[in-house]
This record gives structure tokens, C-alpha cells and sequence, in this order.
């Protein structure tokens, strides 16, 4: 069986580090991006199972990868997680129907369990 | 002259005053220092799961939580300055001290640190990144395990700053990156030729004198490479130089050092930087000057034999010095030990070894032919091996990682270790799968199970040490699992050497956990009985669960450690991980343990912890300082109304100056009985006091002897207690602060006992005695055994006992001050009638088990 694959999206290295290594550790394809604009140009070219992306970027941020992802790709599964907690923006993600919304620091274990959960795993 | 009289009254009267809204403000200023530690503790709590491997993070987090926890201690310290008259200015400078460090890691910026040359024994935890990792971890060896590394010290990272500085490379390093192989020759050239700064020179010339006064002139040295990333995560091993035999001069070890310093920049090392992600030009190099051994023989342990075979190490040795090992020169013996409880020797492999490395004559070192008498002969006999092996084990679980480890014996057989790094190997993939790990640990009997809070995670295994009293301590064999009744911060003096901790009682967010976090040891507290139902001795393994799950198996589940020993290395590799994680050294260890200790200083303060720590305990002893002044002007107080007589069934009488709260609210004139007594712990002390049967009233036989001595120091306890001079006791509903005096003995006590255990202590001190100094040390002795069974720490000396007591619940506070106010009641007249050491253990345990007859 293929590897599922997960595409992570932080302008902050390490969260893309860390991810990585997680989610390879149980057997995923990860690649990770430091921002929005070059991992919607590499969806051009490869599917990916899931999207793990920061909402507070510098370009293209985490909500217009959410609606870009929704409207070209509307099979892949969108995970939002941020440091900016907020409701407001927690809602308009839902509306655009985000997978799951965390805040950092985020445990990797709910990150993992909902990764499975988005590939019907669980 | 009536004028006068007038003015020096109101004088009086007005100090008075102050004094007392004096007290209620320190009280108040008490009570936010505890809060500020308390706000402080938990954000070190959180900081150290978040910054833990389990949580994907970053650094605006490390940030914003590092800015609660600065602002949290600088409450603390605020309020701590006002409580003390700012006795301790060194505190401020400390917190800035730690914050420009912390500021410095968040920022990436340079160290700030100056030394250029450090021995071993001066390296302390906060100096790892200017002394290199090898560095680090050899000084860690010999500071922490204490076991036999050669003299040796560091020339820092500053000092290689400075030299590049120096020579005008700044610039050039930090073009590194696009570097090819002639800009790289032309720099190892330059470095090589390069000279030093005047004050590296004076540095350096101090510590060679010094080792050659210790070495002799025939002292050699070996200089070797220390990055300041080097056996950390990563091990570089083999990657940079190393020179031995290097002759105890200033010019020979300033050959050495360069030449050291240039091999940063060899094609190999720079092509290992690359294929770690390193910005090349950014590793700093500190290098060791460690004591050439006069090696009989050298070797290497992998306390993980290669390939999948975690269950035993290798022990290679070759006649020699270590390059015959390390380098492959000759074919070594090679041991295999199976590493159980006690190791095992399973096989043993000896070498033809017809070559070996020698120092030469003069600098350096040569391969020469093997004497034929050692030729085939095994290096080390199995009493040695065995040796090496349990001094592995030790490296090995101090650093949850198996070990890469250089060591070597000199002719007398004494063996010195000489490098400890972690031991990189391929995680075999095809190793048993989760489902077979689960059937083999449920085939070991389980003797507890998801009881109590686990506060550090992890699998290990060894055999449970129940801890009865502090001063076991230092007696607990290596590698147990201490199971204690209470958690305390004193067992940090034994976590180095401990596999897992378990309490019946305890929080998650104590001192002691903290410390646990930091050294990563499997921790469960507050399971309710674990020290009833685990035997002594007995060999069980822990498993502590990441959703606070615990089992706890009898004997070794080998298949769960395994497992264990394969997890959670990797997050910790990731460059940044680290970084973030080095903050925690500035915060969380505890260097301060024993409030008794002399060496209790503000100096020994290095860390957010130790700040914590320190302000706590010097609070409550400037809340007991003030309190006694206070007390001193109770001629003044008991004219007040806050000022009451306590009038009990039993011949004292004791004046309560209410803080608030410490009576009751039905208190109609100035006496007053028990019942209107509402503070907590006043109210339990006097509930043990009134205890039917611990009040001696007989009159104790005191001889023509105790009468004079009694006599004689008298003066001496009224110059002691001059403020004290009735008894009196400072109340408010969870703190009491209380003064007895008896003939001529003092008890004092001070407790604060609220719903949070972390506030809570008790500071109990006794001195004096009418009979003779024999009877009265009895008497401490006595009391010293009562109150160590209730967890003390304790002081004694001649007739002066201090006991120490934090952490602990208020409902526990409550049922040991009711033992205490027995013991103040017991202990009373019994210094005349201990007439022998034996009396002491006797009516010791007879009052522990609730007898209070005095009579043999």
C-alpha cells in the first residue's frame, strides 16, 4: 500500500522539523514548506492526503490555502493550527470547512490521532 | 526633663506602631512572594512539557511563555527585596544574569561569557555550550558521576572568539558558506600561523604552570578538539584533530591548540557540517587539555553491542594508548558483556595485538612492535572487565543513550575514562512489533497500575529502594528505583545515579518534579501506597504512560526497555529542538538543596529554580525574624486589642497577636481559650499540647550539676531570645509564628499551613536545657529520631535542633504539628531523666507509637 502523504506548511522551520519527523517516524510521506505560496505550487504537481498548515503567514496565509486547497483540490483534508488563537478566525475556518483547528504548542499525539481521523484511519 | 520624658514616649509609642503595620505589611509581602513562586513554578512546569519533544511548538511560544515566567520571578523578587530590606542584592543580578543568557539563546546571539580557560572541576551545567560538548560531558563524568576522568582543563569558546578576532578571520568565517577547497586551505594557513591576544597568553601560561605543578615536568598532555555541538546530539567523532603527547608548555599546547583549531575547516569536517544543516562558519571550537595517562592498555566500550544487539556492550582494549583501538591499528580483545543487574562476561576474544601505540620520547606518539610476553595475552582480567561494565552501565543510564566511551588503565590498574558520547546506530527496523511488546509485558506479573500522577514519562526498570529518612540518601545503590513515601527536592543528590522515582504523596509540580523533568527520569507521584505494597529489593520496571497511565511489572520486562531505548532520541536531534530545550538550563535545574547548609548563598543561585527556591526559604525566615522583633515589644501588643491571653488546662500561657484570621469571630474581651483559637496550625499545635498524658508534671530530679549549668546559661538563652521574653505567638488563619519558652529551653516554631502544599512549611528550632550538655544532646537526639520519621531535615548540634519542612498538605501539616505540640509538652523536663543513650531509642519509638511514660 502507498505511503499517505502530508504537506506541512510554517513559516517557522522547526514546526516543518519536528512534523516531519513525527509523522515519518509512523510511516508518512511528509514534505514541508515555509510558506504558502511554494506549497500551493507544488499541489500543482503532487496530491497530497493531507495539509497541515500555520494560519499566520507572511504572503499567502493559512485561510487562503484552506479556501484554495477547497475549491481546486476538494478532496484533501486541511488541518489548521496557530498561535494566534481566535475565535473569530476559528470560525471563519470552519465555514470554509477546515478538518481540524489547534492552537500551539500543539500535542503531536492529537495532531497524529487527527491526521488519522482526516484519513478515516480511526 | 518631663518634656523630654513626653517626647522619648512618643517616640516609643510611634516605632511601636510602625513595627506593627511593619509586620502586616512583610506578612503581606510573604504572601506575594509565594504567589510569584508559585505563578513562577508552574510556568517552568508548562515550559518544560511544552519544550519537552511531545508538542510541536515554536519559538514565538518559548518566547511568550519565557516573558510569563520572567515577569512571575521578578514579582517574586520584588516583594521578596521589601520583605528582607533588600538584604540580598546579589538576586537582581543573578535574574539579569539569567535573563541575558535566555535573551541570548531566543536571539541566537554570541555568548557573553569571558573565560578562556576552565578546569574541569569549575565546569558547572551553564557552561556546556563555552566549554564544547566533550569537554562537558568528561568534567559531567567526573563532577556528577564522580568517577576517575584525568586532570584536565578547557580553553573556551570565548577564548576562540577572541583568536579569530584576533587574527582578523571574523569576516572570512562568516563568508563561510559558499567556501571551496582553496579558500578553506588558505584559512587552516592563516590559523595556523596565526598568534594570540595578550590575555589568552597570561590565562594560558597560569593553567599550564598549574597543571605542570600537578603532573610534574614529565607531564604530558593530549589536546583535543571540543566543538560546541560536538557529543552532544551529534558526535563528529573522528572529524577534528587531536594531539597527544604534548609536552606541559605554553608553546607546545599553543601548537597543539592551533592546529586543533584548523581542522574545524578540513574538507571532512566542513562536508559533515554540511550533511547535518549546519551554517557552516558557525560551530565554535573549545579544545581540552587533558593529562596524557601512562596507559598499560586503552579500549573502547559500545555499551550497545553493534548491530541489533542492545542486550549486551563491547569492551574492545589493546596494549597502549587508544589509537591502537580507536584508528583500527591492531586487533584488539574485544569482550562481550551481557549487561543485566550485575554484567556478565558471555564471551571473550584475545587479540594477537602485535602492534601498539606508545608515546614517543619526544612530542607524539609511535606505533612499535608488541613485546612478545604480551603478545596474545588478554589486557584486562575479568574483574576489570566487569569494572568497566558497571561504570558503562552507569554513563550509559545517566545519559538514556547507549554510549561510545574511551577509556584506559594505567599501570597500577586504575582506569580512567577519557571521552562519553552518544552512540549512534541504525534502529534496527524489523525489531519486535508493538502488539508482541504488549504480550510480553502482560506475561510479567503487574503489582500496581494506573495509580497516582505521572510527572515524567518513560520506561526503566531496577530494583525498588523504599526510602525511609533523608540520610539513606547517599546509600542507595546505583541504578534503583527509589520509592519514597513523600516526593522531596533533597533527592537530587541522588537522581544522577537513580533509574525512576515513585511517592505515595506528591504534586506534579514540586520542586522535585521539576528536577525529574530535567533529567528525564520516570517519575510517578502520589500513588497513594506505593512504598506499602513494593518490597525492598525487589526488581520491577515502571512503565509511566504519556496519558498518565502507569503499570508497574515485576522483574525486568527486557522487550519494554527495548522499545524505550528506541523512542524519542530523534526529536531531540532537531538543531533547533535543542536550542529551545537549552533555555530550560537556565530555569529548571535546582542547585540548591539542603536549607541547613551552610552553603546556602545567594551565589549558589544559577538558575530561575535556585531563585525560587532560595527567596522561599529566606522569606520565611525573615517572616520568623520580624515576627520575634515583634514579639520583643509585646509589653506594647498586649495593650492592643489584636493582643489576647490564651489561657489552657495546662500551666503556660501564651499571648496570641492575631494577624487576621487567627482567631475566631466570637472573641468578646482579652482571655481567651482554645476554642476561639482559628488558625490552623496554632490550633494543632495546641490540640497536641493538650494531649491527655504527654504534659509531664512530675518535677524532674535535677542534680547540684544540671542546677549550675542550668545557671550558667542562663545568660546565654536571654541574650539568644532578648526579644523573647513571654510566650507568644504571631496568628492568622494559615500561618502562626510561636515562642515558648520553658525554664530554660526555647522551642520556636514557625508554620505556614494553607491549601497549597507548596506554600506550606514548618521551621522548628529547640535550645537549651537545665541538666548537663550529655542529657540535653539526648534529648535533641530524641527529638531529632521523632521528627526524621516525619520527614525533617534537621540540624542538630550540642543542644540546639533546627528541623525543616516543606511541601507537604495541609491536612498532613495539621496531623504533624499535633505530634510536634506533643513533643514540646513531652520533651519539657525530660532532659533530666535521659540518663542513658538507650533511653533515647526507647521512649523515641515509644512516643512515636502514641506511649508517653517517661519511666524506664
Amino acid at each position: 500500500m502507498a505511503k499517505h502523504s502530508i504537506m506541512v506548511i510554517d513559516d517557522e522551520k522547526i514546526v516543518g522539523d519536528m512534523a516531519k519527523l513525527s509523522f515519518e517516524q509512523d510511516g508518512y510521506e511528509v514534505e514541508t514548506f515555509l510558506n504558502g505560496e511554494s506549497a500551493l505550487e507544488r499541489l500543482q504537481e503532487k496530491r497530497f492526503d493531507v495539509v497541515v498548515t500555520d494560519l499566520k503567514m507572511k504572503g499567502v496565509d493559512g485561510l487562503e490555502v484552506l479556501r484554495t486547497v477547497k475549491k481546486l483540490y476538494p478532496g484533501i483534508k486541511v488541518i489548521m493550527i496557530t498561535a494566534f488563537a481566535n475565535l473569530d478566525v476559528a470560525i471563519e475556518a470552519l465555514r470554509d470547512d477546515v478538518h481540524d483547528f489547534f492552537p500551539k504548542p500543539v500535542k503531536i499525539k492529537e495532531l497524529k490521532a487527527s491526521v488519522q481521523r482526516a484519513l478515516g484511519e480511526a | 526633663m518631663q518634656k523630654n520624658f513626653f517626647r522619648r514616649v512618643r517616640e516609643l509609642f510611634g516605632r511601636n506602631h510602625g513595627a506593627a503595620s511593619d509586620l502586616a505589611t512583610r506578612f503581606r509581602a510573604f504572601q506575594a512572594v509565594l504567589d510569584g513562586n508559585n505563578r513562577t513554578l508552574e510556568a517552568m512546569t508548562e515550559m518544560g512539557e511544552k519544550l519537552g519533544g511531545d508538542y510541536l511548538f515554536d519559538v514565538n511560544y518559548t518566547r511568550s511563555a519565557y516573558a510569563e515566567l520572567f515577569a512571575a520571578v521578578s514579582d517574586s523578587l520584588r516583594n521578596f527585596n521589601l520583605l528582607t530590606d533588600q538584604q540580598y542584592p546579589q538576586l537582581g543580578e543573578i535574574l539579569t544574569r539569567i535573563d541575558r543568557l535566555v535573551q541570548r539563546m531566543l536571539t541566537g546571539s554570541d555568548s557573553l561569557f569571558q573565560g578562556q580557560v576552565v578546569f574541569y572541576p569549575e565546569i558547572t551545567w551553564d557552561l556546556a555550550e563555552e566549554v564544547g560538548g566533550k569537554n562537558y560531558h568528561l568534567a559531567e563524568l567526573a563532577n556528577i558521576l564522580q568517577l576517575r576522568v584525568p586532570e584536565a582543563f578547557a580553553i573556551t569558546t570565548a577564548a576562540f572568539r577572541d583568536f579569530i578576532r584576533h587574527n582578523g578571520l571574523t569576516e572570512r568565517l562568516a563568508g563561510l558558506s559558499s567556501a571551496d577547497k582553496t579558500t578553506l586551505e588558505k584559512l587552516r594557513t592563516e590559523i595556523l600561523a596565526g598568534t594570540f591576544p595578550e590575555d589568552f597568553c597570561t590565562s594560558l601560561t597560569a593553567a599550564v604552570d598549574k597543571m605542570r605543578n600537578r603532573l610534574g615536568k614529565k607531564g604530558k598532555l593530549a589536546v583535543r578538539s571540543s566543538a560546541d555541538e560536538e557529543d552532544g546530539d551529534f558526535s563528529f567523532a573522528g572529524q577534528f584533530e587531536t594531539v597527544l603527547n604534548v609536552d606541559c608548555t605554553v608553546a607546545a599546547v599553543q601548537g597543539a591548540y592551533k592546529k586543533v583549531l584548523a581542522s574545524l575547516f578540513q574538507a571532512n569536517a566542513i562536508s559533515y557540517q554540511r550533511q547535518l544543516g549546519y551554517d557552516l562558519g558557525k560551530l565554535k571550537m573549545a579544545v581540552g587539555c587533558v593529562a596524557m595517562i601512562e596507559a598499560r592498555a586503552s579500549g573502547v566500550i559500545y555499551t550497545a553491542a553493534a548491530g541489533k544487539d542492545r542486550s549486551s556492550m563491547a569492551i574492545s582494549a589493546a596494549w597502549g594508548l587508544g589509537p591502537g583501538v580507536v584508528d583500527g591499528l591492531t586487533d584488539a580483545d574485544l569482550y562481550t558483556v551481557a549487561k543485566e543487574e550485575d554484567p556478565r562476561l558471555v564471551e571473550q576474544r584475545i587479540g594477537a595485538k602485535a602492534q601498539m601505540v606508545v608515546n614517543s620520547g619526544a612530542s607524539g606518539v609511535k606505533t612499535q612492535e608488541t613485546p612478545a610476553a604480551l603478545r596474545g595475552q588478554a589486557c584486562l582480567r575479568e574483574v576489570e572487565v566487569m569494572d568497566l561494565a558497571r561504570h558503562a552501565l552507569a554513563i550509559e543510564r545517566y545519559y538514556k543513550i547507549p554510549q561510545d566511551i574511551e577509556w584506559a588503565m594505567d599501570n597500577t590498574g586504575r582506569c580512567y575514562f577519557l571521552q562519553a558520547r552518544s552512540l549512534r546506530m541504525d534502529e534496527p527496523a524489523d525489531d519486535v512489533p508493538d502488539k508482541g511488546m504488549a504480550a510480553v509485558a502482560g506475561s510479567y506479573p503487574v503489582l500496581l497500575k494506573n495509580k497516582g500522577i505521572v510527572v515524567q514519562r518513560g520506561i526503566s526498570a531496577g530494583k525498588v529502594y523504599i526510602l525511609r529518612h533523608l540520610d539513606e540518601l547517599e546509600h542507595i545503590p546505583k541504578g534503583s528505583i527509589l520509592v519514597a513515601r513523600h516526593d522531596s527536592p533533597h533527592f537530587v543528590q541522588a537522581i544522577p545515579i537513580l533509574n525512576a522515582i515513585i511517592t505515595d504523596i506528591g504534586v506534579p509540580t514540586s520542586h522535585m518534579a521539576s528536577i525529574c523533568r530535567e533529567f528525564n527520569i520516570p517519575t510517578v507521584v502520589n500513588t497513594g501506597s506505593a512504598s506499602q505494597i513494593l518490597p525492598h529489593g525487589q526488581a520491577i520496571t515502571l512503565q509511566a504512560g504519556e496519558e498518565g497511565d502507569m503499570v508497574v511489572y515485576e522483574g525486568f520486562v527486557q522487550s519494554l526497555l527495548r522499545e524505550e531505548r528506541q523512542k524519542g532520541a530523534k526529536l531531540r536531534e532537531l538543531y533547533e529542538v535543542r536550542r529551545q530545550k537549552y533555555i530550560m538550563r537556565y530555569i529548571a535545574p535546582l542547585n540548591l538543596v539542603n536549607p541547613l547548609e551552610q552553603e546556602y548563598t545567594p551565589e549558589k543561585c544559577k538558575t530561575v529554580h535556585d531563585l525560587v527556591r532560595f527567596m522561599h526559604e529566606k522569606s520565611v525566615q525573615a517572616l520568623v525574624a520580624n515576627a520575634s522583633r515583634t514579639k520583643g515589644i509585646g509589653g506594647f501588643f498586649s495593650r492592643q486589642s489584636a493582643v489576647h491571653r490564651l489561657v489552657l488546662p495546662i500551666p503556660v500561657q501564651i499571648q496570641v497577636i492575631d494577624l487576621g484570621g487567627g482567631l475566631s469571630g466570637k472573641v468578646v474581651g482579652k482571655e481567651i481559650g482554645f476554642a476561639e483559637v482559628g488558625s490552623v496550625p496554632l490550633r494543632a499545635v495546641l490540640a497536641g499540647m493538650l494531649f491527655p498524658g504527654v504534659w509531664q508534671n512530675e518535677a524532674a530530679p535535677l542534680r547540684g550539676a544540671d542546677l549550675l549549668s542550668g545557671m550558667t546559661r542562663a545568660e546565654d538563652l536571654t541574650r539568644e531570645g532578648a526579644a523573647v521574653l513571654e510566650n507568644v505567638a504571631l496568628a492568622s488563619a494559615v500561618y502562626v509564628n510561636m515562642s515558648l519558652r520553658f525554664g530554660y529551653h526555647f522551642n520556636m516554631l514557625d508554620c505556614y499551613c494553607s491549601d497549597t502544599p507548596r506554600n506550606n512549611h514548618i521551621y522548628f528550632r529547640f535550645v537549651g536545657g537545665a541538666a548537663a550538655i550529655t542529657n540535653r544532646s539526648r534529648r535533641i537526639a530524641l527529638m531529632a529520631e521523632v521528627l526524621a520519621e516525619h520527614g525533617f531535615a534537621l540540624k542538630a548540634k550540642g543542644d540546639l535542633l533546627v528541623g525543616r519542612l516543606s511541601g507537604r498538605s495541609r491536612e498532613e501539616l495539621e496531623g504533624i504539628l499535633e505530634q510536634i505540640g506533643r513533643l514540646i509538652g513531652y520533651t519539657r523536663q525530660l532532659d533530666a531523666r535521659l540518663d542513658s543513650d538507650e533511653m533515647v531509642h526507647i521512649l523515641a519509638q515509644r512516643f512515636l507509637q502514641g506511649d508517653y511514660r517517661v519511666a524506664p
